[in-house]
């Protein structure tokens, strides 16, 4: 790493690496306890209900930029990990009557296991070779669902029922959104904290923007291909499967739905229009894009063609996202 | 027996149609490296506008309707490549851009294909009305008329890609894009003729397939899927690898069918495609890309 990070260390394109100290923690916490703050403040539920969609959608779309982004491994299968935590911890609790909080812990561990056991045939392919892989697992998920039906997986009705958070006493219910709005908020925070702050900062950041940039030339240098992607697979699924979990919790109900189109897409334009491997991009597209798709709710059939435009734009206008605009400016100001 | 004989002519004719899908998508993928994602959904709007020619509006006969439904489709496909596909050429990560865009235009062709015809299925009359008896079994001309089209036109391909000199100019791009340009080829028209050709020919077969399945906005997906496998099992960018693995995996499907239902199709084939990559990473025929 030591050589890695002196080889990196010339001037460079600030998206290419990041590093991100004391000031950008203490921003990033700022930015949290006025998250926080708004929860007192606001009393609109359907605000709170949109709000709380943010963060579980930035729990997401991090777990998939880590992989996507940072590690460059074309991976499509996220929304199946979203499921696998979502139907994982929907059912411990449901049908084998876990305490809500425990399964949505468990159902990330079994997530980033399910995440392990995706990323073993992947990391023997390479380039679009996992895309098609782990896409095809995503159009595939729906039918296993389907099929599973005989093991608790409610089928094409979806998995019902899951009983609210309980802790000490205190009744996380689908209505009391203002509970919930913390209790995501909280989740959120740490896990993205934990990620951008902390899992990318160390080694594995480095060797896994090294692999991505240069894989031969990081191998040669010693950096273990094999097992940060791995780590990266197992991190990005565990991540993910917390926020499905969280989402099955909320809402009290999984259905297949989750594996549709909608849901790809959205996560797609989020990741589109943030900017990928650059924070605070994709976090910034997951507040746009859900915002967004609540305001055109009422143009009905129209919304899901305006986002494919959306992406499409996007990515031909903007191919780094809306983070570059940052870049840009600070390269205008700057290293004029 | 005759039964099995039946699901196999049935298994052979799906094969050539997935011939086609796998074929236009292999072939984009060898010359332009991009893994178009909005193959399934030009498939769809392939029939719906084979649907609109035929049956649904204009009313012409089959042999009139199927050339100006290929001009249409390649026109379409040269502008989706013009505009949307090569400005991204330029861009660092152009791999995950062009991915990223070509899923933003499945959404948008699906969205805008359900709002033009509606959530509801289309029926499509067979092209060739009648039965055709074969060693016992007993076979809907339709399918045999499919088998027989979907083969001329894979054999035409495969002689245009062998024997013509723009045949040839393409397999030059798709073997070293650089060096092809080094020798006067202009890589940019090889990549909008094969985009184009390639919606030509999701889009026959998805006219062609039309009779025996509903045409719905979503229907496209899930011969995508299958075109996706058969490719990656065939070997990226390898058109030959897509016409083999296009028949192993028929004929498979046409056992699975036989013996443990149709929703076991994917299961298996997934199971096949994990096991050959395993030992192959690269697929039947492939190389690795550059």
């Amino acid at each position: 790493m030591s050589i890695l990070s002196i080889y990196f260390a010339g001037p460079r394109d600030p998206s290419l690496m990041q590093e991100w100290g004391l000031r950008q923690a203490v921003s990033y916490w700022i930015g949290v306890a006025v998250l926080s703050t708004l929860g007192f403040l606001i009393d609109d539920s359907y605000i709170l209900h949109i709000l709380i969609l943010c963060f579980i959608w930035a729990i997401v779309v991090t777990g998939w930029d880590l992989v996507l982004g940072y590690a460059g491994i074309f991976n499509y299968a996220q929304l199946v990990f979203f499921a696998i935590g979502a139907y994982g911890a929907g059912m411990l609790s449901a049908k084998a009557g876990v305490d809500p909080l425990m399964a949505i812990m468990l159902g990330g561990v079994i997530t980033g296991l399910f995440g392990l056991i995706i990323a073993l045939p992947c990391l023997r392919l390479r380039g679009e070779y996992i895309a098609l892989f782990t896409f095809a697992i995503h159009l595939a998920m729906p039918a296993l669902i389907l099929k599973t039906k005989s093991w608790g997986t409610g089928g094409n009705m979806g998995l019902l029922g899951i009983p609210s958070i309980d802790v000490m006493g205190l009744q996380f219910t689908p209505i009391d959104k203002q509970y919930w709005y913390f209790f995501a908020l909280i989740i959120a925070s740490i896990v993205i904290y934990l990620v951008y702050f902390v899992v990318l900062q160390k080694r594995m950041g480095h060797a896994l923007e090294s692999l991505r940039d240069s894989d031969e030339f990081a191998c040669s240098l010693g950096v273990n291909q094999f097992g940060y992607k791995l780590l990266a697979f197992f991190v990005s699924a565990l991540v993910t499967g917390i926020a499905g979990a969280l989402y099955a919790h909320y809402t009290s109900v999984v259905t297949p739905r989750i594996l549709g189109n909608e849901f790809f897409l959205l996560a797609m334009v989020m990741m589109a229009i943030g900017g990928i491997g650059r924070f605070p991009g994709v976090i910034i597209g997951a507040f746009i894009v859900t915002i967004a798709n609540e305001l055109l709710r009422e143009t009905g059939n129209f919304r899901l063609l305006i986002l494919g435009i959306a992406v499409v734009l996007t990515v031909l206008v903007l191919p780094k996202g809306i983070v570059s605009l940052y870049d840009r400016w600070i390269k205008r100001n700057i290293f004029q | 027996m005759q039964q099995f004989a039946e699901i196999l002519s049935g298994g052979i004719s799906q094969s050539a149609v997935y011939c086609l899908m796998a074929f236009g998508l292999s072939l984009v993928y060898g010359t332009a490296r991009i893994l178009n994602f909005a193959h399934g959904s030009l498939y769809t709007t392939g029939a719906y506008v084979a649907w609109v020619l035929t049956v649904g509006g204009l009313n012409l006969p089959m042999l009139a309707a199927m050339p100006l439904l290929v001009v249409i489709l390649y026109l379409f496909g040269m502008v989706i490549e013009k505009t949307v596909v090569r400005p991204l050429r330029s861009t660092k990560d152009w791999k995950i851009n062009t991915m990223m865009v070509t899923l933003g235009l499945a959404f948008i062709l699906d969205n805008a294909n359900s709002m033009i015809f509606g959530p509801i299925g289309k029926p499509m009359p067979p092209f060739f009305e009648g039965t055709v008896t074969i060693f016992g079994a007993v076979v809907s001309s339709h399918r045999i008329g499919v088998l027989i089209i979907a083969l001329l036109i894979v054999i035409g391909l495969e002689l245009f890609l062998q024997r013509t000199p723009f045949g040839q100019a393409v397999r030059a791009v798709s073997q070293d894009s650089e060096g092809a340009a080094q020798v006067g080829i202009n890589a940019n028209r090889i990549y909008s003729f094969t985009f184009g050709l390639s919606v030509v020919l999701t889009g026959i077969a998805g006219m062609l397939l039309a009779p025996l399945f509903l045409i719905s906005p979503l229907g496209g997906w899930e011969l995508f899927l299958k075109a996706f496998v058969i490719v990656v099992l065939g070997g990226l960018g390898s058109t030959r690898g897509a016409v083999v693995a296009a028949f192993i995996l028929g004929l498979i499907e046409s056992v699975v069918i036989f013996q443990l239902g149709a929703s076991w199709t994917m299961p298996v084939w997934l199971v096949t495609l994990l096991i050959v990559l395993m030992i192959r990473p690269q697929g039947l025929m492939g190389v690795w890309a550059k």
